[in-house]
């Protein structure tokens, strides 16, 4: 009878995933660097939308069972304290992501 | 023609791995990306193409790209081309990624569990000793490391489970919550063009998870049906999910489709969907002479696959040649290139038997609609149908 495999397998799951197909990767642009930057660009993209899914997720929960409404999200009205701690918030993520416009 | 959906919607045998909420929402924006890539940039594409990059081309050479290889000169140079071919292949490195990182961390309990759902099974029949054909031992076809029978650990079956779980992301959820489209579309087919055909005995060459198996199943409830495939994986996972869902008398049976082993004139009905481009030129004659072997007096035999290239102008061509040249896919192109019925030939089926059909999706529309470069859920058909066998040895 076939043991079970159960408690025996230690993968490096992150790094086994990863792992690239063997063969020679094509080089579209003719330049590696932008196709590294164009995919990492796009896996970046792909978090983000997973992660509005998940925020998606949360406020129906949320609204579900009575803690916030999600209409509420769309009236709310940012006091003035609000705005402007949002203004140095936007004016400090812009510098950072856009850093090397300099 | 639009699907997609949402991962959570795909159907669920014992065998689905679990999947937790962001894992989902990812392959369902992979669906997305591959829908957008697809249907609004593909588009943008050929506009490119005909307002750019074949004017250029008339104004430097003197003449319009003649054929695939001219377009392929062009468009290779072109920066809006490059760009979207390589978000095309990262998309498909993330959905391999993204699938794997479900898997692999319960590869074990997959494996266990297919074990269980398979045990004692005789209509599960492995053979270790058989040896894989180049094209699955090597090339990790469209890019999933490993391929169809690469193994990590005892009774692995997380490589199917990845592809059972990742097939929504990469057909756009086209194929249905079982994958099963290509199935549904065969059968659909066979009841339009041969109503009145009911085979007593059928067989699925390259039946990977033996999705596309099953429809038949539904089908003819009456019929026996076996199945092979080259790869163990493969066949033990296909083989539990069809037991999970209720399907015990379907054979799996690992074998080699150009040398199945199985009795000469022993089925009604032979067919594959989506596996002749996997193998290679050798092979094809191989199959054919196969399943001219195979099949019975009165029989059918039946390809599923895309469209030659001889049916498409050269632009075309270059779009749907994309897999073959940069998806690990060696044989897409050469497979387009051929002439299917004269290979059927070749391999002893009368000229007067052999067809080529195509077969649209049950419930799709059969109007053209947007151009889909090979995306759209729609086969091309080719086979041979009423086969006589002359008295053979």
């Amino acid at each position: 009878m076939q043991e079970s495999n159960s408690m025996n397998i230690d993968f490096d799951v992150i790094g086994l995933s990863a792992k690239a197909a063997s063969g020679e990767a094509p080089l579209f642009t003719g330049d590696g660097r932008l196709e590294k930057l164009l995919g990492i660009t796009l896996s970046i993209a792909t978090e983000l939308a997973v992660t509005r899914e998940r925020l998606d997720t949360v406020e129906r929960l949320l609204d579900r069972s009575g803690v916030l409404d999600r209409e509420s999200i769309e009236q709310f009205q940012p006091d003035d304290g609000a705005v402007a701690e949002r203004n140095t918030l936007h004016e400090d993520y812009l510098a950072r992501v856009f850093r090397v416009l300099r | 023609m639009s699907s997609i959906e949402h991962w959570t919607r795909m159907g669920r045998h014992e065998l689905v791995p679990e999947v937790k909420h962001d894992e989902a929402a990812r392959l369902t924006v992979i669906a997305h990306l591959n829908a957008f890539l697809s249907g609004r940039v593909a588009p943008a594409v050929k506009s490119h193409y005909e307002n750019k990059v074949r004017p250029e081309f008339v104004s430097s050479r003197g003449h319009e790209p003649a054929d695939r290889q001219d377009v392929a000169e062009a468009m290779e140079a072109d920066p809006f081309y490059q760009v979207w071919s390589t978000l095309r292949r990262n998309t498909m490195e993330m959905r391999q990624q993204a699938g794997r990182g479900i898997v692999l961390r319960q590869a074990a309990e997959l494996a266990d569990k297919a074990r269980t759902l398979n045990s004692n099974a005789a209509t599960l029949r492995l053979n270790p000793e058989l040896r894989l054909p180049e094209y699955v031992a090597h090339g990790d076809q469209h890019l999933m490391p490993g391929g169809y029978a690469g193994e990590l650990l005892n009774g692995d079956v997380s490589g199917p489970a990845n592809y059972d779980i990742g097939l929504f992301a990469t057909m756009r959820g086209m194929a249905g919550p079982w994958n099963d489209l290509a199935g549904h579309t065969l059968v659909s087919w066979l009841q339009k063009s041969h109503p009145d055909f009911k085979p007593k005995r059928i067989l699925d060459l390259g039946c990977g998870l033996g999705h596309n198996t099953l429809p038949l199943r539904e089908a003819f409830p009456e019929a026996e049906i076996v199945a092979i495939d080259v790869a163990a994986p493969m066949l033990r996972y296909g083989h539990a999910r069809a037991q999970s869902l209720g399907v015990k008398d379907v054979h799996f049976i690992q074998a080699d489709a150009t040398a199945t082993g199985l009795e000469a004139d022993g089925f009604d009905l032979v067919f594959t969907t989506m596996v002749l481009h996997e193998t290679s030129a050798e092979a094809l004659s191989g199959i054919f002479s196969e399943c001219h072997r195979l099949v019975r007096d009165g029989g059918l035999v039946a390809h599923l696959e895309q469209p030659p290239y001889r049916r498409f102008e050269p632009f075309e061509q270059f779009m749907r040649d994309w897999d073959g040249r940069n998806n690990n896919e060696p044989f897409w192109t050469s497979l387009h290139e051929l002439s299917l019925p004269d290979e059927l030939i070749n391999a002893g089926f009368d000229a007067d038997a052999v067809f080529e059909a195509d077969a649209v999706a049950p419930g799709c529309d059969q109007s053209g609609g947007a151009e889909d470069f090979g995306r759209a859920p729609k086969w091309y058909v080719v086979g041979a149908q009423s086969v006589i066998k002359s008295a053979v040895n």
